[in-house]
């Protein structure tokens, strides 16, 4: 995959200052936020370069910095969204941040997802849990250009009921004549009104079993998710060419330089987030 | 005829260096620790010691730096850069592997995006190293391809003359030559011989051990947990080392206001890869030793066509259980 090359800036740590304008509670504990530019400049800059699956660092000034996903897809630049769970000093303080409050964000930063190379191809999004907002990125830029691809196939399951984040936007999805939506939840998750599938995500997969022909898989989940998946989607007859993921190791420059984020050889900030499961197959399996 | 520095003559160098508005800086003894400092005269300065127990990284990339500092008033968030002070300085009396561990980290600085903290402080810095004419058991330059008189990211070379008497003036670059200037009233013309530079043996053999690394099959040899057994994850080579860059990005501050700074971090922490989840790609003391050795000498080589390793030793030197890159890769050259 080609790398932008950036233009030296003076100071490449420095965030831009963001406004939250809006706030969604997605599951317990489970955030959406939705970030204004406050300049013009750096909304200029992110307009230019975000591509979905890129990634940002999300901060607070006195807590630090936490990196995850753009959760809003390119084809809505004029605002960035983001999911996160309440886990960390940095996470608490962005969720504790009110709309109107000031937070920062660095980036977008990393590779992307190809999605012009899919066009006109069948796309198949797996994604489990928290691990939604990175695929939902990649899902809502598909759709926003609905007629530039095949059959598209979402699969998605959670622990429990819950915890399903995005709830609004599956009902969307499953009301849609041109999107097949497949919900689970893990044994013991499900409510007593559930009436989607109950089972873990890669024997649900099986089960729905999508033909893997003229088919790009697009899968993120925790790391035992995405093992499981990847075995799955084997046995189902897909090409590692064709099945992307996005890796989410710690990082804190987000550009190359802290040594964090490497999976052997592989700069996940640089190289990634986004890579074919061929490539992750490369990585040495202990390292990730 | 080569131009030559006589000894004598050194204090008069710091001091008119120090007219013309550099800041000079070299090997220094301190209290515990011997570093490289900022001088008054050129007294001041041991040339005598091997290295440095601290290596020239730190005028560079600092253990800590300030990055910018915030003021949070009613929703209003005010940013000032600190940007790497501009101050002008000659650090007399590096060693070679120093040096080069300078230009070892240049490209990984650089790539993509410029960390002007690295770069400003290159640009105003004039490197003088002088060739090594006696090394310690830990030397192990000559086993990474380069030399007691390496010239790599000097800008003056200078090769010592017998009963300390001076040193031969090889100037290697327009920033070294520019430097010589301000004192060439102190330089004299003359033919001496310099002494040879110190004979350090090769400790192992680079090639085949960069061989076994690369091999995908020896990352999960039985070998690394052996090998780091007794690792206690103290960090001391990482911070050490001239070409260990790893950081960490933290907040100084209240909600009010504070800075963020850049803090050297290292791959021996747990902590350093930890995710949030609590998973941890490398969580074993092994996982992390080999992290470090494969990335000096097969990841980074991979990216920037050079070993992240200049052969200081100093891994080795100040390992309070005794191992470090020199053991490893002999323990490796073995298999």
């Amino acid at each position: 995959m080609t790398e932008t090359i950036h233009n030296a800036q003076p100071n490449i740590y420095k965030p831009a200052i963001m406004k939250i304008v809006g706030r969604h509670d997605e599951a317990p504990g489970v955030r959406t936020m939705r970030l204004e530019f406050q300049n013009p400049a750096d909304h200029e800059q992110f307009k230019k370069t975000f591509r979905t699956g890129m990634f940002g660092l999300y901060g607070v000034y006195g807590e630090g910095e936490s990196t995850f996903c753009v959760a809003s897809p390119e084809t809505r630049k004029e605002y960035i969204e983001c999911t996160f769970r309440q886990s960390g000093r940095v996470t608490s303080a962005l969720a504790n941040a009110d709309i109107g409050d000031l937070v920062t964000f660095r980036g977008p930063y990393g590779n992307r997802f190809p999605i012009e190379e899919f066009h006109g191809k069948n796309l198949l999004f797996i994604s489990g849990g928290i691990a939604l907002p990175p695929t939902r990125s990649v899902i809502w830029s598909c759709l926003d250009q609905r007629e530039k691809f095949g059959k598209v196939t979402i699969v998605y399951g959670a622990r429990t009921v819950a915890d399903l984040v995005y709830k609004h936007e599956l009902d969307e999805w499953q009301e849609r004549a041109d999107v097949d939506l497949v919900l689970t939840v893990d044994p013991g998750g499900e409510s007593p009104d559930w009436k989607y599938r109950v089972g873990f995500v890669p024997t649900v997969l099986e089960e729905a079993a999508p033909s893997p022909d003229n088919c790009i898989a697009v899968i993120c989940g925790p790391p035992i998710m995405i093992k499981f998946t990847l075995i799955s989607l084997k046995k189902l007859g897909f090409d590692e060419k064709n099945v992307y993921t996005t890796l989410e190791n710690r990082m804190k420059c987000g550009v190359g330089k802290c040594g964090r984020c490497n999976v052997g050889s592989v700069y996940v900030c640089k190289e990634g987030p986004v890579f074919t499961a061929e490539e992750v197959s490369r990585m040495p399996a202990a390292d990730l | 005829m080569t131009r030559i520095l006589f000894s004598d003559k050194l204090d008069n160098c710091v001091a008119k260096w120090r007219s013309a508005g550099l800041t000079v800086i070299g090997p220094v003894q301190g209290e515990s620790l011997s570093s490289y400092a900022t001088v008054e005269r050129g007294t001041d300065l041991h040339l005598g010691l091997v290295l440095p127990d601290r290596s020239l990284k730190e005028l560079f990339f600092p253990q800590t730096e300030p990055m910018l500092r915030y003021t949070i008033k009613k929703n209003e968030i005010e940013t000032a850069d600190f940007t790497a002070p501009s101050a002008p300085r000659i650090i007399f009396g590096a060693r070679p592997c120093d040096a080069s561990g300078l230009a070892i980290d240049d490209p990984l600085f650089g790539w993509d995006y410029k960390d002007e903290y690295w770069f400003q402080r290159r640009k105003e810095s004039v490197i003088v190293t002088i060739a090594c004419t006696k090394a310690d058991d830990f030397c192990m330059c000559t086993s990474l391809k380069l030399a007691p008189d390496s010239t790599k990211g000097a800008d003056v070379l200078l090769r010592p003359l017998d009963k300390n008497r001076g040193w031969l003036v090889e100037e290697l670059t327009e920033r070294g030559r520019e430097a010589f200037v301000i004192i060439s009233e102190y330089l004299q013309e003359g033919s001496e011989t310099a002494l040879p530079t110190v004979e350090v043996p090769e400790k192992f053999n680079l090639d085949a051990c960069v061989t076994w690394l690369q091999n995908p099959e020896n990352f999960d040899s039985k070998f690394w947990k052996e090998i780091s057994m007794r690792c206690i994850g103290c960090a001391s080579c990482t911070y050490l080392c001239p070409t260990c860059h790893c950081f960490d990005i933290q907040d100084e501050g209240d909600t009010y206001s504070g800075i963020r700074r850049k803090n050297w971090d290292s791959c021996s922490f747990a902590l350093f890869t930890m995710h949030t989840s609590g998973h941890n790609p490398r969580s074993t003391q092994s996982a992390r030793w080999r992290q470090r050795i494969m990335h000096k000498f097969n990841y980074f080589p991979g990216k920037f066509s050079v070993n992240s390793c200049s052969g200081c030793g100093r891994c080795s030197r100040q390992c309070p259980v005794d191992m470090g890159i020199t053991e490893t890769l002999q323990e490796i050259s073995k298999l």
